[in-house]
């Protein structure tokens, strides 16, 4: 044994093999206390963090809540649609299964390239949305191919729909995929990238009612996403469905005799009791199909370039000088600040001499009193009242009527109208209020500019013994246990106002469409209808002849507001035909709306819109005798 | 040749955590070869049995033939080896940039497993060769020029980590053979001086990048990261039970690659748990320690180095396998003995296991 070891002895191989143990051991401790340390100390992280890996939330879209009118006419829903989807996972030649495709759908293969591209970085068994709401044909002509296009499948989904088209699209608005500025805002809500919102009218305002609560689907996925189990689902919860205030006969019906008289333009109609919209009308208006469809850019380009700008609400962002209309406000405020008494006469030769200047009527009304100048729209009558206001007390109480106010509707973007103060003038000019300028202020020109709601707002107001209303267009809402009607907006302010006052006001009124007035083609017998007709001017009329007369562009916008019966109004409003140069040819479209509205009340058949426009007024002269703007300050 | 005797000798304690160890490599390559969506289990599966019943086999013979023979007859072994490595970087399958494998047809062989016992067997033969204290100078580079042949021929496969396993095989016979554990010391503060060297001039591209993401995984969480946090994921998702057979998230969703190979004791450390890794790692440590009992005990040179040179050889690539498997170590395309899958490996072990089982039983045969 001794003679074994002769290298190293037997001890020293002994010694050698219990420093190899030890240093073994004391590894195999290291690595167990790294494994105590991964295993036990960071085991939830490291589960979690597995969880991860491997399951993921897929969101089930909730259906959008269906919006009706106030007879529970469907106006608004989600309708089914299929996409054609491709896997790529399941496609050996993209480029060849693109072209194809493309031919069989008849589509552009650029479009359904650049939908694969913009979502390269999927996962490639995701489907990728090409044809989005393909039509049957479309469907049809991939079906029967499929053995020839593996890989492109047929999805089922909800497409907001709108059967009227552009009818009241201003107030449905439309939807759209959720802005970076939509998600930056709605942080915490749950509102993710790829989220369907409203993006204007019912849609945007009520859209948290709407949207509905998404679901989820848990599923488990593996390192290549590719979903291999369902572990869990959360049902989506459609959204509410709204019944809205909009009156769709009227609403058609204004439309219809816009179309039909040729103006674009804009119309409110309100319950001036209650404030409730029953028509908010904008022209030209815009498909909202077209934005849930997923609007490609080059249609939305010639939607917001688009002179005409039939994206804008001109209801609610329309700013327009109110012209004759604004009498109306003049009036009350001349009344309460006591400067005239309702007898008051004053005498029109054609114009009246103010500060220096000759400001000129369109007629020669003789000796007028207030009802017969609103009658006649008496240019000099009121010249007279602005001389004798202080322009704050027109501000006063135009704006006690509503006027240069937000009305505070429930749709969005609404901007404000303009009427005149001192102090406007200071901060936004550096100048004093010049009287002079109050003469032009009193017949609604100058620097005074007004949207159509705020004008239905103000002969709201009048009509209804002074209550300022807000007008709603949401009646009520169905969270699902059943209609609750709307909560209401702002209470309805009571103006401090005479009852004579009003009464005056609204008999010159009266007068206007039932008299010697310029609003006689909205006369409809026993209907007691109540109107004003205004012309806000485009260009100087100066300024018009030197750019040739004509252009549609520079002609003069009519205005009507007006509200029925006198002794009871159930419905007040205004008609905006923008460029139809004359405010009495607005009449004609509220006097339809009306007879609808009425029609519909007692239960006739709804009128057709007459398709000859009614010759001018009997027994007056044409065009300049009604042509009751003026050109002020001029040139 | 195996008398009655011998068969008695042989020490069952060790066989038997061999098998332990051999049945729980099975069961972690069946979880982690199985199809949760078909239910069935890969082809790797059956493969890896028919290596068990062939390495058991080799594991016999290697016994059976007293190893004082095969001392005799290392030339061959090694001139086995050489041949069969020159054959692979020739000729072998190419396989992701680098020639690793010979195909046989229904296999495929890995030369460069074999190179640790085979190299243990030369050392064993040659540093008994010449009794003397001191050593002449021309055993140590007799023995660096056995070692530096399979290194170089494996590094060049590429397979570094495989041909590093060769070092401590050396190292250890060496400092059994008599080498100073001073100038070991030595050597070790020169390697460290060196490092920057190669790691400028000596190391790929790919080599690099390993080493950085291993030192800084979150930087490259894609690619080269990703195997190691992934790793430690699978581990630290076990906790102290683990997550059941077959229901290690990370591994039957494939999260983590090459989960039946280098990266099966992840695996087990998912399903198992601690306890799971704890058991595990003791049936190594006892296997280790019982076959240096072996060197021990041995009745000559021959026998102590050899033991000790393929104990050497094991420890150090279970350490660093089982390490890699938490992500402690840079990721190398190194297997985990007896556990992992892969015919080659096992084999090999099995055989080197052999020689040790030999050594031990024939300690008092002349």
């Amino acid at each position: 044994m001794e003679r074994r070891h002769e290298a190293a002895g037997i001890g020293a191989i002994g010694r050698l093999l219990v420093l190899f143990r030890c240093v073994v051991s004391v590894a195999f401790a290291i690595l167990a206390a790294g494994f105590w340390h991964l295993q036990i100390d960071l085991h939830p992280q490291y589960l979690e963090r597995a969880g991860n890996n491997h399951q993921r939330q897929l969101p089930l879209r909730a259906p959008r809540g269906v919006v009706f009118d106030r007879d529970g006419r469907v106006m608004v829903e989600d309708r089914d649609a299929l996409n054609l989807s491709v896997v790529r996972e399941k496609v050996d030649d993209l480029d060849r299964t693109i072209r194809l495709l493309a031919r069989v759908t008849g589509v552009a293969p650029e479009g359904l390239d650049a939908a694969i591209e913009r979502r390269r970085r999927e996962p490639l068994h995701r489907p990728i949305v090409v044809i989005r709401d393909a039509s049957r044909a479309q469907v049809a002509a991939v079906v029967a191919r499929r053995a020839e296009l593996p890989g492109v499948v047929v999805e089922p989904t909800l497409i907001r729909s709108y059967p009227g088209a552009t009818m009241a699209a201003h107030s449905f608005g439309y939807v759209g995929e959720a802005s970076a500025a939509q998600l930056a805002a709605a942080t915490g809500t749950g509102l993710r990238r790829g989220h369907i919102v409203g993006q204007s009218g019912v849609e945007l305002s009520y859209n948290s009612l709407l949207m509905g609560i998404d679901g989820t689907r848990r599923v488990v996925v593996d390192s290549a996403e590719r979903e291999i189990d369902t572990i869990g689902e959360v049902p989506p919860v459609a959204g509410q469905r709204l019944r809205l205030t909009i009156d769709a006969d009227v609403q058609a019906a204004t439309e219809a005799a816009f179309h039909a008289a040729g103006f674009d333009g804009a119309a409110v109609m309100l319950d001036p009791r209650t404030g409730e919209v029953l028509a908010l009308v904008s022209l030209p208006a815009y498909d909202p199909n077209a934005f849930a469809r997923g609007i490609d850019g080059a249609a939305l380009d010639a939607l917001t370039r688009n002179r005409l700008r039939p994206l804008q609400n001109r209801a609610l962002q329309g700013r327009y000088p109110p012209g004759s209309t604004f009498k109306a406000a003049v009036a009350v405020a001349a009344l309460e600040e006591g400067v005239i008494e309702p007898e008051s006469t004053v005498r029109c030769n054609g114009g009246g001499l103010h500060y220096g200047r000759y400001y000129r009527c369109h007629a020669r009304h003789g000796t007028v009193d207030l009802e017969a100048a609103l009658e006649k729209s008496c240019n000099t009558y009121f010249y007279e009242l602005g001389a004798r206001l202080d322009v704050d007390e027109v501000h006063r109480w135009a704006t006690a009527l509503g006027l240069g106010e937000l009305s505070g509707v429930d749709l969005p973007y609404e901007v404000q109208g303009l009427v005149p103060s001192r102090a406007w003038k200071r901060e936004r000019r550096a100048e004093p209020w010049f009287p002079g300028e109050t003469i032009s202020v009193a017949i609604g020109q100058g620097q005074v500019a007004v949207t159509p709601m705020s004008l239905a707002v103000m002969m709201s107001t009048l009509v209804n013994g002074g209550q300022r209303i807000t007008p709603r267009v949401l009646k009520a809402f169905d969270d699902g246990g059943g209609w609750k009607a709307a909560a209401p907006g702002r209470p309805a302010r009571t103006l401090h106002v005479r009852p004579e006052t009003l009464a005056v006001v609204k008999r010159g009124l009266w007068k206007a469409v039932n008299g010697a007035g310029t609003g006689r083609r909205a006369k409809i017998p026993g209907r007691d209808v109540l109107g004003k007709t205004g012309t806000a001017q485009v260009i100087s009329r100066a300024g018009r002849t030197a750019a040739g007369a004509a252009a549609r562009a520079l002609k003069d916008h009519g205005w009507f507001i007006f509200a029925a019966p006198a002794g009871d109004p159930q419905i007040a409003g205004v008609v905006f035909a923008e460029h139809a140069d004359h405010g009495y040819l607005a009449a004609p479209i509220a006097r339809h709306a009306l007879e609808t509205y009425f029609a519909k009340r007692d239960g006739r058949a709804l009128p057709e819109f007459p398709t000859t426009p009614p010759s001018p007024p009997p027994g007056r002269p044409a065009a300049p005798a009604v042509v009751d703007s003026m050109v002020v300050g001029g040139d | 040749m195996l008398e009655r005797r011998l068969f008695r000798a042989l020490d069952w304690q060790l066989v038997g955590a061999l098998a332990m160890l051999t049945a729980i490599g099975l069961a972690m390559i069946y979880s982690a070869t199985y199809d949760p969506t078909s239910g069935r289990v890969g082809s790797e599966f059956g493969r890896q049995t028919v290596a068990v019943a062939i390495g058991f086999a080799a594991c016999a013979i290697c016994v059976a033939i007293d190893y004082r023979t095969l001392a005799d007859q290392w030339r061959i072994a090694f001139g086995a080896l050489s041949v069969l490595l020159a054959y692979t970087l020739l000729f072998g399958d190419e396989v992701g940039g680098g020639r690793r494998w010979i195909d046989l047809g229904p296999a495929n062989l890995q030369p460069s497993e074999f190179a640790r016992a085979a190299v243990a067997l030369a050392l064993a033969a040659i540093y008994t060769r010449s009794p003397g204290w001191p050593r002449p100078a021309r055993d140590w580079f007799l023995g660096g020029a056995l070692v530096a042949v399979p290194f170089l021929l494996i590094a060049q496969e590429p397979d570094l980590g495989t041909a590093a396993t060769l070092l401590p095989v050396y190292l250890v016979v060496m400092v059994f053979a008599g080498l100073r554990l001073r100038a070991l010391a030595a050597g070790a503060i020169v390697a460290l001086l060196a490092a920057p060297v190669v790691w400028a001039y000596g190391l790929e591209d790919y080599q690099r990048s390993r080493i950085v993401s291993f030192l800084t995984p979150e930087s490259d969480p894609l690619e080269a990261g990703y195997q190691q946090i992934q790793a430690r994921i699978t581990v630290g998702a076990g906790g102290l039970t683990g997550r059941g057979y077959l229901q290690g998230t990370q591994n039957r969703y494939d999260f983590l690659p090459a989960a039946h190979n280098d990266f099966i004791f992840s695996v087990l450390a998912e399903e198992q748990g601690f306890l799971g890794v704890v058991f595990t790692l003791c049936l190594y440590l006892f296997v280790i320690l019982r076959s240096l009992r072996a060197a021990q005990v041995a009745r000559d040179r021959t026998g102590t180095y050899l033991v000790v040179g393929i104990m050497a050889g094991f420890s150090f690539q279970v350490l660093y396998s089982v390490a890699m498997s938490a992500g402690f170590a840079p990721v190398k395309g190194l297997t985990l003995p007896l556990l992992s899958y892969g015919g080659s490996s096992f084999i090999a072990t099995l055989m080197g296991f052999g020689l040790v089982l030999n050594v031990g039983m024939r300690r008092f045969t002349n």
